[in-house]
Parts: C-alpha cells; structure tokens; sequence
C-alpha cells in the first residue's frame, strides 16, 4: 500500500472515530488532578468582592482548547461575587476577553464597571506586565470601550499588582512564564494559569517552586474543573471524543510497532 | 441560519481538504488566513500603540515627548534604504539593550536561583522517613545537566551520569509529547464541535 | 557612526535598565516606565508594521511577475479587508471587523491548528519506535499520559493516573527544570554579552 494511502486511511479513521464519539453525550465523571482542585478551592476561598486579573493570553487558534477553561472559572468567579479585571497581552485575545467576560455577566447580571471590567490589550506583553506593576492606569490609560480607566468603578483605588489578589493567565503559549517572572519577584504577584495540555509539562518547575500557584490544564482540565463547579460544559462533552481519540492514537502506536518488530525479525533472518 | 457560521462552516471544510493533499481551495484559504491575521493585527497595533501611546497624548495632552518613540519607530522604515539602513539599528539596539538589562535579574532570580533552591529538598523527613521524589528530582536535574555539559567527552563517569540524564530527558518529552498529542485532539474536537452543532445542526 | 553608536545606545539602555532595578528612587521607576511603556511598546509596534510592509512589498512582485499571483491576491486582499472594515465600521464589538475575526479568522486559524491531530496520528504510527532503551522509555511515558489523563484511567486502575502525575511531577519535572536553568544561564549570559557590545547579530553581523 502507498504511503499516501496508509497516511488517507489514518486520517480518516481518526475523523469518523472522533465523529462518532463525540455524537455520544456521556458524562464521563473522574476525580480532580491536585492542580485543579487546588485551583478551584482557593477561589472557592476569596471573600466578595475581591479582586482576581484574567489575562486573555490566547490566540484564536487554541480557542476550542482553552475557551472551556476561562468560561468554567470566569462562571466560578462571579459565582462567587468576585471581580474582575480582563486584559490580554495577545491582539487575538482582544475580542475573545470582551466577548467572554460579558456573555458570563449576563448569566449573572453583573454590571460592567463595576463588577468586572475589559481594558482590552496592549502590545510588547514585558512592558506591560511591568508596568502594570507601577500603574495600570499608565499602561491602560482607557478600557477597551474608551472610557478613562481611573474613572471606572471597581477600578478605582486599583492603582497596580498590590489590589490584585490573583492574576489568571488564561494562555497557549508561554506568557504565564512572563508573568511568573517578571511580575512574580519584582511585585510579588500570585499567578495561577488555564492553559493547552500541551504546555503543562513546560510550566512544571514552576509550580514545583511554589512561583506558580496552580493549574489548570487542557480540555480535560476543564471538565474536572466543570465537575467541582457543578456545571458540565464543554469540556465535559468532549470528554468521549478525547478518550476516543487517546485511544485511537494508542492502538495507531502499537500497531506501528508490531509492524516494526515483525519486519525487523524478518530482516534478521534472512540475513 | 447565520451567514457568519456558514462562511466559517464552508472555511473550516476548505482548510481541511489539505488532508487528502495540497490543492488550490486549501492555498486560498491560507492566503486568506495570512491576509486577514496580517490586517487583524495591524488594525489592533494601530489603535493601542499609535492611537493610545502617540497621537492621544500628542495632539489632546500636547505630550512632546512622545516624539521620541515616534522618531525612533519612523527609523524602523530606513530598513528598505539600503543606504540607510544602519540607522534601524538604533531602535533595534534600544530594544534589545532594554531587554537585555531587565531580563538580567528576572532571569538570575526567577529562572535559576528560585529553580535551583526548589531542588534542595531534606531527603529525610521529619517523621524519619526518606523523601525518595527529592533523590529523584536531585538526581535528574545533576544528570541531565551533565547531558548538556559539553567542555567535558562523555566518557567514564561523566558519560554514565549524561546517559541517566538521557533517561530524564526521554521521561520528559515523552509526558511532553503525551500531553501534546492531548491538545491537538481537544483543538480538533472543538472543531467537531463547530461543525456538528454550530453549521451542520447534527446535534445540540 | 553605523555601528559604534546603536552599541552605545544597547550599552546605555541595558545598564540603566539594570541599575533601575535596584532602585526604588521616583526617578528611576519614571525612567524605567518611560522606556517600558512609552517607547518599548511603540517602538515594537513599528517593528511589526515594517514587517507588514515588507510583506506587501513582496506580495506586489509576486504579483507583478505573475508568480502564485491569485494567492497573493487573495491575501493582499485580506490584508486590506481588515482595516477597511475597521475604517469603515470601528472596531467594537458588534462592528464588520469583529464579524471577520470571529467568521473569518477564527475558524480558519483553529482549523490550521487541528490539521496537527491528524499529523500527530500519522507520524506516531509510522515514526513512534521502541527502537532502543531511550526510545522505549519515550514510547511507554507518551502511552502512560495517554491512558493515564483519559477519565476512564481511575477506573482501571487508581495508580494509573497516580503514576502518570508521579512522572510528570518528579523525574519529568527534573529534566525539565534541567533545560530551564540552561536557558535561565544562557538568556543571562546573551543578555550581559548583549550589553557589552560582544554579541552583535542584531547588527547583521557588524
């Protein structure tokens, strides 16, 4: 068979096999990972009013990864009648945050300016982390609608990292990394972060040194999330799909490898 | 339905003809795509670099000193002169001086010293007991350095102890790749997602 | 003149940026917020728009000699919807141009991004070998994180799961932390070198 052909054959199989499981609507119900309940028990934790910055860190591309992660604890947050003060330090994650932040609102009818506020995004991510940890009102001069930053409500007397109980880098990529060192030792922030599965093992030391404070990782992140939170969402429904997929990618493994090991036999006896 | 999902619909479909092979739906799709993120992007930098950093504080604060960024952004464009192009080294060079200096201590405090003394653990613990993970997170991070130690052949001791840090290095790009092959499918399924409920309709 | 005076300007830039760490003084956070925020950031976004105009650039001699001419239409012409939209209509939330990044943009970058499921699938059947001790300990950690994460990992076993986060928080962790200080080391001693006018590559080699 042609390499093409075997290269078709695993496409497609990959695509009807997720399909198919994803048409599927179980819940798949597994205990929390450490990161994660640790995660949720400290937001659990905040009093009322508190104030936790959400980072949009994200392009559009990882959309269907992390959007699940940012939707379940923005939804725990304001659960919870805590603040929030959006941003994103990627121009993608500009409309995403927005458009985030005020469809959760909605289901909790909480004001903008007052319970939460975008102040939208501002380029050379370094900068303004650091900035942001001498004035937020000098980096973010207006919120992403226009209006005068120290004018808002709940922005008011939020003048850097030292109102800020939490910041949460919802991210793809390595910005949490900025935030954990630039805006970690020089203004002493916590830092918590949603981020793609393929990530986590990068921001390991971290939390192993106690810099980063938790995480939450990947689609399945998410759903475990979703389970403490009492909500199922999207990452609960993609949950058969991952599995299917997992277990596809297994049996593509092993397959392989027999093939390998017959031809590698067969090569050793006829020489 | 929304004439927005079934541009993004049809879109998605054209992106993933590129499975069956190369072919001109998909290169115009991705011509497309640079296109638009190219513009996206310039529109977004405009607004909060230009407008916000520049023009704001020039013409409403009559700021002055924002010529400054202004004049050194400008000598960016003496790039497509060849004779003179030396003068964007200048902003350039301001960048990377700036950063060079900030991320001295960022990356002596944050990325080495904090990571170096999160590995010394008390390998007995209060209880009397032996605390195993801290020999292995000891014995990792020393034998995959010496993997990267390359003034020195890896040979005798040194070769052992590099080859045990192979060892590491294997755990890790393998909980690495693990996890990737992990995001990839949850990116695809969000596409599933997208196309089942969203512009097929197949399911809620 | 070319070259001695963007060294003096890295030189000064890197030590005052340095020094201003270990001071508290309003001078020095004024200094510091000026060249962060203020120039930093304007300063990168004239990068990218030179970067954008070397694109156009090259996207009109395709054009004109009638190399993939039809794709390079195709994407000056996104490259144009962009900021027209947003002249034409803003850019809030509800305006043509947030139409386009969420119909247009959006979709086709998540796309792009998913193909690599259907990469990943074929390389690991062709390429993913236990071909030796290094490779072994690869193969069987990448199948222990994929059975290990799924939900249905507890209920064959709780140690699978305890395992998988075992590795992943010690013996994965180590190594990784190993690559973290050399690039922590090496960033450094770029950066010192950087400042001294010893690495020159930004210059182009001068």
């Amino acid at each position: 068979m042609s390499k093409d052909k075997i290269r078709w054959i695993i496409f497609a199989g990959l695509f009807l096999f997720v399909t198919l499981a994803y048409t599927i609507d179980i819940k798949m119900v597994s205990s929390p990972s450490y990161e994660v309940q640790k995660s949720f028990d400290y937001i659990e934790s905040l009093p009322e009013g508190t104030i936790l910055m959400v980072s949009f860190d994200h392009e559009a591309s990882s959309l269907p990864e992390v959007q699940p992660i940012s939707l379940v604890m923005i939804r725990h947050a304001f659960r919870n009648n805590l603040r929030i003060v959006g941003l994103s330090l990627f121009a993608e994650g500009t409309a995403i945050g927005y458009r985030t932040l005020n469809k959760i609102a909605a289901e909790y009818d909480k004001i903008y300016g007052v319970d939460y506020v975008f102040l939208g995004f501002k380029p050379q991510h370094i900068a303004a982390i650091l900035g942001m940890g001498e004035s937020i009102y000098d980096v973010f001069p207006h919120d992403y609608l226009g209006n005068l930053t120290d004018t808002i409500p709940i922005m008011i007397g939020i003048e850097n990292y030292d109102n800020i109980e939490m910041v949460i880098s919802i991210t793809d990529g390595d910005r949490a990394v900025q935030w954990i060192e630039y805006a970690g030792p020089r203004y002493d922030q916590k830092v918590m972060t949603g981020l793609t599965a393929a990530m986590i093992t990068s921001y390991d030391p971290y939390l192993s040194s106690g810099q980063l404070f938790s995480v939450v990782g990947g689609l399945k992140g998410a759903a475990e999330y979703e389970n403490l939170y009492g909500v199922p969402g999207k990452g609960n429904r993609g949950m058969p799909a991952q599995t299917a997929a997992h277990l596809y990618l297994i049996v593509m493994i092993i397959i392989g490898n027999i093939i390998y090991f017959r031809n590698r036999k067969r090569q050793g006896r006829s020489s | 339905m929304d004439i927005g999902v079934i541009i993004a619909g049809i879109l998605t479909l054209a992106i993933y003809t590129f499975l069956y092979k190369d072919n001109p739906i998909y290169r115009a799709a991705e011509s497309l795509l640079i296109g638009l993120a190219m513009g996206y992007v310039l529109v977004i930098y405009w607004q909060t670099a230009f407008m916000d950093r520049i023009f704001s504080p020039l013409l409403n604060e009559s700021d002055w000193w924002v010529l400054i960024p202004l004049i050194l952004g400008l000598l960016m464009f003496s790039r497509f002169s060849r004779k003179y192009s030396w003068l964007s080294r200048i902003p350039i060079a301001l960048m990377i001086g700036a950063g060079a200096g900030v991320a001295i201590p960022a990356m002596l405090y944050a990325r080495t010293l904090k990571q170096i003394s999160a590995s010394v653990m008390p390998l007995i613990t209060e209880s009397g007991g032996f605390n195993f993970e801290a020999l292995v997170v000891i014995v990792g991070l020393l034998s995959t350095l010496t993997y990267f130690y390359f003034s020195r052949e890896h040979k005798g001791i040194i070769g052992k102890v590099a080859k045990l840090g192979t060892y590491f290095l294997m755990l890790f790009f393998g909980a690495t790749f693990g996890y990737t092959v992990m995001s990839r499918m949850s990116t695809f399924i969000g596409r599933i997602d997208f196309l089942l409920s969203d512009f097929l309709h197949i399911i809620k | 003149m070319p070259t001695r005076l963007p060294l003096l300007i890295c030189l000064v830039s890197g030590v005052v940026m340095f020094l201003q760490y270990f001071s508290r003084h309003p001078v020095a956070k004024l200094i510091y917020q000026t060249v962060t925020n203020d120039w930093w950031q304007v300063i990168f976004a004239f990068t990218l728009i030179v970067g954008v105009a070397s694109f156009i650039k090259i996207t009109l001699r395709k054009i004109s000699q009638k190399k993939d001419k039809t794709y390079s239409l195709i994407a000056l012409g996104g490259l144009i919807l962009m900021p027209v939209l947003a002249l034409i209509g803003g850019t809030n939330i509800e305006s043509p141009f947030q139409w386009a990044f969420e119909n247009l943009l959006a979709p086709m970058q998540a796309t792009v991004f998913s193909l690599l499921a259907f990469f990943v699938a074929s390389a690991s059947f062709r390429g993913f070998r236990a071909r030796s001790i290094p490779a072994a300990i690869l193969l069987g950690t990448a199948l222990l994180v994929l059975i290990g994460r799924l939900p249905i990992a507890e209920h064959i076993s709780e140690s699978i799961p305890d395992l998988t986060f075992w590795i992943k928080n010690y013996p994965s962790m180590a190594a990784r932390r190993a690559i973290l200080i050399g690039i922590g080391l090496g960033s450094m001693t770029t950066a010192l070198r950087v400042i001294l006018g010893i690495e020159r590559t930004y210059l182009s080699g001068k």
